[in-house]
């Protein structure tokens, strides 16, 4: 049988604008709404409050947050709502220099999860670092929500702005 | 989880609204460019032939799909066909109603294996029938883009 190898192209932007490439586009509709349930939903509304919340194992005592009806350890339900502080500590963070869709940054956007006080450890919620200088951020240390202005909040847990370094 | 944890009122649950931006360019290949710079420059099908296993490709392709050989042989097909299976289409991929019903068909080209799927026009949904004889119907020079769009419809001969 005869062999036959393709050449491989590297089409670029030109190649498309200037129509030396024949190509189709492709542009679905993909909205779509999260039924967020029993437990996100009242988590988004205490958000919108500017309160944290979580809910306790009857089984384990530990107290999840974000918060979830059932104990993903043990099982059982979950049967307690547990008001948290706004305040953590850094369980883990990362500086990133370029943002989701590919733009280079010059200060670095410090993404990090929240262990939230009040609740057990390793529960935290991810969320971003801000008013702090990227070379010092370090595991351990004690942070606190900035919130949002009340009206500005919407039940999302973007109604905290960012997290920020807690003065001793 | 017991009758207590039931959300009591319609405005305690919360809907998460999104969006997924993705938009995609398909290009059309090598046997795709070939195929559709003729229907934009020239308004003809081409097609592609396999000499050994007497197969005409229609849209052409690469290689066959019988043996693997490459395909070089190319032929120029006539835009005349048949019927082969139709559908009348009354909404739109939104599930809007369409002002006016469309006819889709997969028309078979004739002296080829193959065909395409496209719209009927100039034909009443009731007057449409299997192995009915149709025609490509090109658009203008000058709004041919190299699309399988350039074709307007399919209309009876």
């Amino acid at each position: 049988m005869k062999e036959f190898v393709y050449d491989s192209v590297y089409l670029r932007r030109e190649d498309f604008e200037e129509g030396r490439v024949l190509f189709e586009t492709w542009d679905p509709n993909a909205r779509y709404a999260w039924d967020a349930g029993v437990a996100i939903s009242r988590y988004l509304q205490e958000l919108r409050a500017g309160r944290l919340i979580g809910r306790s194992c009857p089984e384990c005592n530990r107290v999840l947050i974000p918060p979830r009806m059932f104990c993903e350890s043990c099982f059982y339900p979950t049967d307690r709502w547990v008001p948290l502080e706004d305040t953590g500590t850094v369980l883990t963070f990362s500086r990133c220099y370029v943002t989701w869709d590919m733009v280079k940054l010059e200060k670095p956007q410090i993404p990090a999860v929240v262990e939230i006080d009040g609740a057990s450890q390793g529960m935290g919620i991810m969320h971003m670092l801000g008013e702090v200088d990227p070379d010092t951020v370090a595991i351990g240390m004690r942070v606190g929500a900035v919130w949002k202005p009340p009206e500005e909040r919407v039940g999302s847990v973007n109604d905290i702005a960012y997290f920020r370094p807690l003065e001793d | 989880m017991s009758l207590l944890h039931r959300i009591q009122h319609a405005d305690d649950m919360f809907n998460w609204h999104g969006d997924m931006p993705t938009e995609g360019r398909y290009t059309v290949g090598i046997a795709g460019e070939k195929f559709f710079r003729e229907i934009k420059d020239n308004g003809k099908f081409l097609a592609t032939v396999c000499l050994d296993c007497d197969i005409t490709y229609m849209p052409p392709r690469l290689y066959c799909e019988q043996c693997f050989a490459q395909l070089d042989e190319w032929l120029e097909v006539d835009p005349l066909g048949h019927v082969h299976t139709f559908t009348v289409v009354h909404h739109n991929l939104d599930e809007e109603l369409l002002p006016d019903p469309q006819i889709i068909a997969f028309i078979t080209l004739d002296d080829t294996d193959g065909g395409l799927v496209h719209y009927l026009g100039e034909v009443e949904a009731d007057e449409v029938y299997l192995g009915m004889p149709v025609e490509a119907v090109f658009k203008s020079e000058d709004e041919r883009e190299g699309s399988i769009t350039d074709i307007e419809y399919f209309r009876p001969v």
